[in-house]
């Protein structure tokens, strides 16, 4: 019986020959990545030192530390938290990456998706580093083991593995791809397994559109998401690696927990409908119904392939009068690019709000929304109170639906647009 | 079982709510509007308000709360549990959790049993009582018994020490004391 390349990962990881899922481990991670936010890093910092008097860190190379939330800040604490980061960083000689963009896109660029690797944060949308044949995964407040030991203590996941064939007719993107297979395999489908992600299809998705699948598979109950890395994805990963490994993949005889087709050629687009990432509905169910504002952004979409399909359905055209549309590519790296094909003064141009790389429209720090109003979202989460007031509602779609709506200032189909 | 469960703390006591929608959303316990508030005694009143206004009357130290499939799914924070705590909650027994959740409790040191068939197994205020050491949860309103499922190895651990910080302080005591005493083999 062959292994899954989670087990293979975290062998090497645990420092054995061999582990099978349901064993207990401890595994000493490559990486161990945060992003600065109040209760979270500054309580690690404080608890090394006051509790387990780690003055410094061993290894400083493994860490890396994000600055994407609050930014820029709007409060004197904030910048405070930040400061505190920076001196940690500096102190420690733990690599800060700030202002880049969002973190989760920000650590595939600088190359802590280093194919074969182990990597934990807090936050569970690190997954999408599973792009690249990394083994990420979101521990929440547990993260603090990685601060204070070498390893952390886990159980090695199953694997649920999901196939999948046919290509994406237009309208529809990856966005799609994963909130149908909410729908098809259903939100506990994955629980404390992970979702691997492969099939003859696999190889012609984009690396953006395995980033949006792998980001957001904790709504699947997932612990993370991987793809076993072929060439496209060695190509951009491998030059940028941090660490020098040997990328593995799972065995063809690697045992799996349950295997699912999808035929991408079926699929739709989709909308999540508030107030749980669990209630999945064809686009066409809630086509019409009025919306205040847009979001195109989030570690989940905004890159160039989202801001494309907005650029597409918007060019020529103008956001409704009353709606205000946000767009935020994940990573300044994404948005230079976006600036040098054009795509920026399109959705300038058509009315779009485009802003710099920041968490903040994602949980509502900004374009705060009041009682009574609603979005049409690529943010990860359509969870009450998520962009504002617990009265406001979010639905998530896909880019090309988010340009679509606002233009019509209600949710609408792109397809005509296109 | 791990001999680490012996040791775990005591869930026995009445089954003060049953939350039987899956995919439950543990945020609703405290209210969305409600989840900056620090006081936990304030969020303490505000629980449940949606479900049993009179629940903070009714619910009495060491009763447990039953969850369906897939409880604490969303985008799960600290005050809702933070509040049931305050009322004497002592944990939750549910079909099954998700796992931000329940990693997110867990690190809290706040014991909970994933349980399938847990729902059909008790009704509202049973007396029932998990038995770590026979790994099963007891009904002793109904004289019945139901199989939970063993914890992982470090879930049970940190629950034992009262949560993540503590957890990490004896892994590193006893780090130390097997560098000290490289011939004495690991607890």
């Amino acid at each position: 019986m062959g292994y899954t390349i989670t087990e293979k990962i975290l062998a090497r990881a645990a420092g054995l020959p061999a582990v099978r899922a349901g064993q207990d481990i401890k595994a000493k991670p490559d990486f161990v990545l945060a992003y600065d936010f109040p209760g979270y890093t500054d309580v690690y910092f404080k608890t090394m030192k006051e509790d387990f008097g780690i003055e410094r860190v061993a290894e400083p190379e493994r860490f890396g530390i994000f600055i994407d939330h609050m930014v820029p800040t709007a409060t004197a604490k904030e910048e405070e938290l930040h400061i505190n980061t920076r001196t940690w960083c500096a102190e420690n000689n733990v690599p800060l990456f700030e202002r880049h963009g969002i973190g989760h896109q920000v650590a595939a660029e600088v190359g802590y998706a280093t194919p074969g690797a182990f990597v934990v944060h807090f936050d569970g949308h690190v997954s999408q580093l599973g792009t690249f044949g990394t083994l990420a995964i979101g521990l929440r407040r547990n993260v603090m083991e990685a601060f204070v030991s070498d390893t952390v203590s886990i159980r090695v996941p199953d694997t649920v593995r999901v196939n999948l064939r046919g290509s994406l007719r237009p309208g529809v993107m990856a966005r799609d791809v994963f909130h149908h297979l909410v729908r098809r395999l259903g939100p506990s489908s994955c629980r404390f397994q992970v979702l691997e992600l492969g099939g003859p299809s696999v190889a012609a998705m984009s690396t953006e559109g395995l980033q949006t699948i792998t980001g957001l598979a904790m709504f699947t109950g997932a612990l993370t998401a991987i793809v076993n890395p072929d060439p496209v994805r060695l190509d951009y990963a491998l030059p940028r690696a941090r660490k020098k490994l040997e990328p593995v993949s799972s065995d063809p005889d690697a045992r799996y927990s349950a295997v699912h087709d999808i035929d991408l050629s079926d699929l739709e687009p989709i909308v999540v409908v508030p107030p749980t990432p669990a209630d999945t509905h064809d686009l066409t169910e809630f086509l019409g119904l009025e919306i205040n504002a847009g979001y195109l952004g989030s570690c989940a979409s905004g890159r160039l392939e989202d801001l494309r399909a907005a650029a597409k359905v918007l060019e020529g055209r103008r956001v409704k009068t009353g709606v205000s549309l946000h767009i935020v590519p994940t990573s300044q790296e994404l948005m230079a690019a976006a600036a040098r094909e054009g795509l920026v003064s399109t959705l300038v141009e058509a009315g779009a709000f485009v802003s710099s790389p920041s968490c903040d429209y994602c949980f509502g720090r900004i374009a705060t929304m009041t009682a009574g109003q609603r979005a049409v979202s690529t943010g990860t989460l359509n969870v009450r109170g998520r962009m504002g007031s617990p009265d406001s509602e979010i639905y998530l779609c896909n880019a090309a639906v988010v340009a679509a709506s606002a233009i019509e200032g209600r949710i609408a189909d792109p397809r005509p647009y296109l | 079982m791990s001999e680490a469960t012996l040791n775990m703390p005591v869930m026995k006591g009445r089954v003060a709510f049953i939350f039987d929608e899956v995919n439950f959303d543990v945020d609703q316990i405290v209210g969305v509007k409600n989840i900056k508030i620090t006081d936990v005694a304030e969020l303490a009143q505000l629980a449940m308000q949606t479900y049993d206004p009179d629940f903070a009357k009714s619910v009495r130290p060491g009763d447990l709360l039953v969850g369906a499939d897939n409880f604490g799914y969303g985008h799960p924070h600290y005050p809702p549990m933070k509040a049931m705590r305050h009322l004497g909650i002592a944990g939750v027994i549910a079909e099954s959790f998700s796992p931000g959740y329940w990693r997110g409790e867990v690190s809290m040191g706040f014991p909970q049993v994933s349980c399938p068939g847990i729902l059909g197994f008790v009704r509202r205020w049973d007396e029932i009582e998990v038995d770590w050491a026979a790994g099963v949860v007891r009904n002793h309103s109904q004289g019945t018994e139901i199989p939970y499922e063993p914890l992982p190895q470090a879930d049970a651990e940190m629950i034992e020490a009262g949560g993540l910080v503590p957890f990490l302080k004896q892994q590193a005591a006893q780090q130390r004391e097997q560098k000290d005493h490289a011939n004495v083999s690991g607890t």
